[in-house]
């Protein structure tokens, strides 16, 4: 109402000034009828009051389109009325809502393409690293293990780039089950044993067996592996140790990774988990990409588990994965039984 | 002898796969044209399929279902696809396994065993038993045991890996991060355990009369040694 208000007053303006005009030069002429030039003047209001009535019960849809700000593309489709101007805006909203998809779809189109190739791609570099897996397992001299420890580099780094590749399509692969949290750690533990023994890190496991969580194994343990190889990293020459411990706390089971290495500077903290972030540990060890936390977090919120941080510097740095749902453990299923 | 089938396009992985099973004493069938695959199955007559995912014309999926319909053996995948639809496909067209890439020999030896134990049951001991043998000195790796002229010795699991990589690599150096590798396999082993583990070894290596045959290299790791030739 108040856009159209705004819009029509011109045209008002010049109504009466009009009007005035119009009686000026009646009365100058020497004519004067009281009653009559009322009525016209009331007339002529009353019409132009009509008028603008119809104008804008017949444009409202418009008016109060341009006036509010636009909640969803699907907005832009509703058509306003049956007046030339209402059709006309119909027809360019339509013409322009169709123009945006278009190019949408053509940059959906050519994300997934780039996304099926940098996954076509890893996999192919998979068969390399494979024969050179291979080829290495029989040798046991110090150039095989440095190749050995550079083939690993490479299967981290391409890991990384596959699972942010999938994570565009997270939805179609994942798969919530319940998950034993020991085995979790201990495979994921053995996929890093040579992280582990080169940097002189040993981990300390306090993982009940019977603990069951619901969640992704193949995420959880891309998480856990990112949470370990931070921590063995950070904890190299400072520290032999790296904890990894599982408890309750309310209706959670917490997962939670200890190391007490360097720490990281409180100011870096509020944003390590933000891509491309790699604070100033970053800039001491030059390895760092700034993605691992940055898809910790991502993964766990799709999981709908908890990520909470503490660190201290020169003390060690603390990660904890709140899990949603703890699935009754062995014992007390037991309990339940008998 | 079981015989293996490799279904694999890769040449260079289908060669190093058939070399080493060979090595364990199993027979290994290959496939050269990808749109024979069941000509060869059928003639072969393998006892255990391991079978890629990725293959040119068909893939392994589909492979495994027209197995399936000759045959109740094992088929084990191996793939580089490690996602968890790729898994489930693989199990619901009839598969027992699947082992992503890139895998260690034991990880695709040991599941091999343990499929063909349970499809065939007990007859595993007759496949070619692993031994190795440094100057008379011999360890039999699936039974874990040490012997030396007529003395034989009982192992534990860790003091026969232990071994194992210290035999293999006579006389060459044995680093102390490969031993600490081998040795870890559910549990870690820390620094000071494989001090335990050495001590041990040693001590078994007496019991047959043999002392000295460990022998530590400072800065790099073990060597075994074969004292026992030096001397006569």
């Amino acid at each position: 109402m108040k856009l159209f208000l705004r819009d029509q007053w011109p045209f008002a303006a010049f109504f009466l000034v009009q009007l005035i005009l119009l009686i000026m030069i009646f009365a100058m002429d020497g004519y004067w009828n009281e009653s009559l030039m009322i009525y016209v003047m009331f007339l002529s209001v009353f019409f132009a009051g009509a008028f603008l009535a119809i104008r804008y019960l017949s444009h409202r849809a418009i008016y109060q389109r341009l006036s509010k700000p636009v909640e969803s593309l699907e907005e832009l489709t509703q058509t306003y009325g049956n007046s030339p101007l209402c059709r006309a805006m119909d027809d360019i909203s339509q013409e322009q809502y169709r123009l945006y998809k278009e190019q949408l779809h053509a940059y959906e189109n050519k994300q997934r393409d780039h996304t099926t190739f940098i996954q076509q791609w890893v996999h192919q570099m998979k068969t390399p690293i494979s024969v050179i897996h291979l080829l290495l397992q029989n040798e046991d001299d110090p150039t095989a293990e440095s190749v050995r420890e550079e083939v690993d580099r490479i299967k981290r780094g391409l890991e990384t780039v596959l699972y942010i590749a999938r994570l565009d399509r997270f939805e179609q692969d994942f798969l919530i089950e319940p998950v034993t949290l020991r085995s979790l750690v201990q495979n994921v533990l053995a996929e890093n044993k040579r992280l582990f023994i080169r940097n002189q890190v040993y981990p300390e496991v306090k993982v009940d067996e019977s603990w069951r969580v619901e969640s992704d194994d193949k995420w959880l343990a891309f998480v856990l592996n990112q949470l370990l190889t931070n921590a063995v990293r950070y904890s190299a020459g400072k520290s032999n140790k790296v904890t990894i411990r599982a408890y309750e706390r309310g209706a959670h089971a917490i997962l939670e990774v200890q190391d007490y290495g360097i720490g990281i500077p409180s100011e870096d903290i509020r944003r390590v988990f933000k891509p491309y972030f790699t604070g100033e540990n970053g800039r001491k060890y030059p390895e760092s990409t700034g993605m691992g936390l940055y898809l910790v977090k991502e993964i766990c919120g799709r999981l709908h588990h908890g990520v909470e941080m503490e660190s201290e510097v020169g003390e060690g740095t603390t990660v904890r994965i709140v899990l949603s749902a703890v699935v009754p453990t062995l014992q007390e299923s037991k309990i339940a039984e008998s | 002898m079981s015989t293996i089938m490799i279904v694999e396009d890769d040449p260079k992985i289908n060669q190093l796969l058939q070399e080493q099973l060979e090595k364990y004493g199993f027979q290994t069938v290959n496939v050269e044209h990808f749109d024979r695959v069941m000509e060869v199955f059928t003639q072969g007559r393998p006892d255990l399929v391991l079978l890629d995912v990725n293959l040119p014309k068909f893939d392994g999926f589909y492979w495994c279902r027209q197995m399936r319909q000759e045959s109740n053996c094992p088929i084990l995948f191996i793939s580089a696809r490690e996602s968890k639809m790729d898994q489930v496909m693989a199990l619901e067209n009839g598969a027992d396994d699947y082992i992503t890439k890139p895998f260690d020999y034991d990880v695709v030896l040991a599941k091999i065993r343990s499929q063909l134990r349970r499809a065939y049951g007990q007859y595993a001991p007759q496949e070619g038993e692993r031994t190795v043998e440094v100057a008379g000195l011999k360890l039999f790796l699936e039974r874990m045991e040490l012997s030396m002229y007529d003395t034989k010795i009982e192992l534990s699991k860790k003091e026969a890996l232990l071994l194992e990589a210290l035999m293999n690599q006579h006389p060459r150096v044995v680093s102390r991060e490969r031993l600490l590798e081998k040795l870890w396999d559910e549990q870690f082993v820390d620094e000071n355990t494989l001090n335990v583990y050495i001590t041990r070894v040693r001590g078994k290596l007496k019991d047959l009369g043999l002392e000295g045959a460990v022998e530590t290299v400072r800065g790099s790791g073990y060597r075994l040694r074969a004292t026992w030739e030096e001397g006569q």
